[in-house]
């Protein structure tokens, strides 16, 4: 069992760790033409939210959702608190299906990134192409959603295990084995 | 699972979202969120998205040249064929320019209008989500950008106008997006029209002329330039050609699509007009 200071000091590195993470991705999701093919582009923000949340606890993670969607919102341009609700309830809803039912691997994390960026493309999608009723948006939708999604799940697997490794290398030991 | 709805950790959640609420709905009330919370993501977020940028820059530039070889080939030659019209016309340049000193005052913007004052800026961040090429430069408020200052490139012509001002960086709407509206004019038969972006030729970065009269003589290479009219824009901007002319759905006036003279989507180096 570790003292409480070294306890303390654990999570400060990992917490911290997570924070440059968080810097890596706002500064990759957007630096001009980096990874573009067409109009896609890969997302980083969202497959850290989500990495974090399933290795930590859905308080944390869902915190952690939250400020990861406020950067993508700033970046991106966005209402801001929407993509940061979004991410935050992902989060949560994630890390609570990892607890009680899911199998955790790369395959399936990748799979689970894909699912909810699809979700928030897609709504993303409708609150500000779709709905404004811009035309021929579908060939924007085709040009950029599956590509962006089919990347950005390839790379997830990337955060993952780079967020897996900071959780387990940085874990807790409380004695109970 | 269930005990965990009990908990005061339940309670954080709960209120953090309303608070997420509450000010996604302040936003949406009152624009874009210029407050304390966005000032400090973009102050935490300009200078690595600066870095970012410049090396960004380099690495996509080693790749470019690196898949497009033959292409470069090709436009070498065209470049040295081109290089040698130019000399040629060189010669007729050295007895033009003496012509041309009369017409001193009319060339350039910043001849034109002295009183205007620029921020040169560098572009940082382009998100995926912009469809119409929306970006981020690296000047904000603390170099004396404002929301609503025109945006052009290092030659002058129309790139877009600041829709958010924050202390070290601002976000540009391009003149590719619906909501840009600006009044135009053809340069060379002076008709009169709206430029504004349209959502099926931003992907290809071009941009429309609207209200333009079925009368209208313009064709297609003229330029189209800003007349200034309600002070928003500067006047006599270059803005960019005519690339085709259509008719508007309801038949009374007709369409010009523009082709940007700016290079709109791949933009990296801008000047912002923060007084004119």
């Amino acid at each position: 069992m570790e003292s409480r200071r070294k306890r303390r000091r654990s999570q400060l590195y990992k917490w911290g760790l997570y924070v440059l993470l968080l810097l890596a991705c706002t500064v990759l999701q957007t630096i001009p033409g980096f990874l573009q093919f067409g109009q896609a582009k890969p997302v980083f923000l969202l497959p850290l939210a989500l990495a974090v949340a399933v290795c930590e606890d859905e308080f944390s993670g869902a915190l952690f959702g939250a400020v990861c969607g406020l950067m993508w919102d700033y970046t991106a341009g966005r209402t801001v608190g929407l993509l940061a609700l979004t991410l935050m309830g992902l989060s949560f809803g994630l890390s609570v299906a990892s607890q009680l039912y899911l199998k955790l691997t790369s395959t399936n994390f990748a799979l689970l990134t894909a699912g909810s960026l699809w979700l928030v493309l897609s709504s993303d999608f409708l609150f500000y192409y779709a709905m404004p009723g811009y035309s021929n948006m579908l060939e924007r939708y085709i040009a950029y959603v599956p590509l962006t999604i089919v990347m950005s799940a390839l790379l997830s697997v990337l955060l993952y295990r780079a967020v897996s490794w900071a959780s387990e290398t940085f874990k807790i030991d409380n004695g109970v084995i | 699972m269930k005990d965990f709805f009990e908990t005061w950790k339940f309670r954080i959640l709960i209120a953090v979202a309303v608070f997420l609420a509450g000010l996604m709905a302040y936003a949406a009330a009152n624009g874009r969120l210029t407050a304390a919370p966005q000032e400090l993501l973009s102050v935490a977020a300009a200078p690595f998205q600066k870095v970012a940028s410049l090396v960004g820059g380099g690495i996509s530039s080693v790749w470019d040249k690196y898949t497009s070889i033959d292409e470069t080939m090709a436009e070498n030659e065209s470049l040295k064929e081109e290089n040698a019209e130019l000399r040629r016309q060189m010669v007729d340049y050295d007895k033009m320019k003496a012509e041309n000193e009369a017409f001193k005052n009319l060339a350039g913007i910043q001849e034109d209008n002295p009183e205007m004052s620029f921020v040169s800026a560098f572009v940082i961040g382009r998100d995926g989500l912009d469809a119409f090429g929306g970006f981020t430069l690296d000047k904000g408020t603390a170099q004396g950008v404002e929301r609503g200052d025109t945006v052009i490139d290092d030659e002058g012509q129309l790139l877009g106008t600041v829709i958010e001002a924050d202390l070290t960086s601002c976000r540009v709407l391009t003149i590719l997006h619906p909501s840009f509206n600006a009044a135009g004019v053809v340069s060379r038969t002076r008709d009169n029209g709206i430029l504004t972006g349209d959502a099926s030729y931003a992907a290809q970065g071009q941009c429309i002329f609207t209200d333009l009269s079925r009368e209208s003589m313009a064709s297609v290479g003229d330029e189209v330039i800003t007349t200034g009219l309600g002070g928003v824009y500067p006047p006599d901007l270059l803005v960019g050609r005519i690339v085709s002319i259509e008719p508007e759905a309801s038949g009374t006036s007709v369409i010009a699509v523009i082709q940007p003279d700016a290079d709109v989507l791949g933009v990296k180096q801008a000047f912002i007009i923060t007084d004119y």
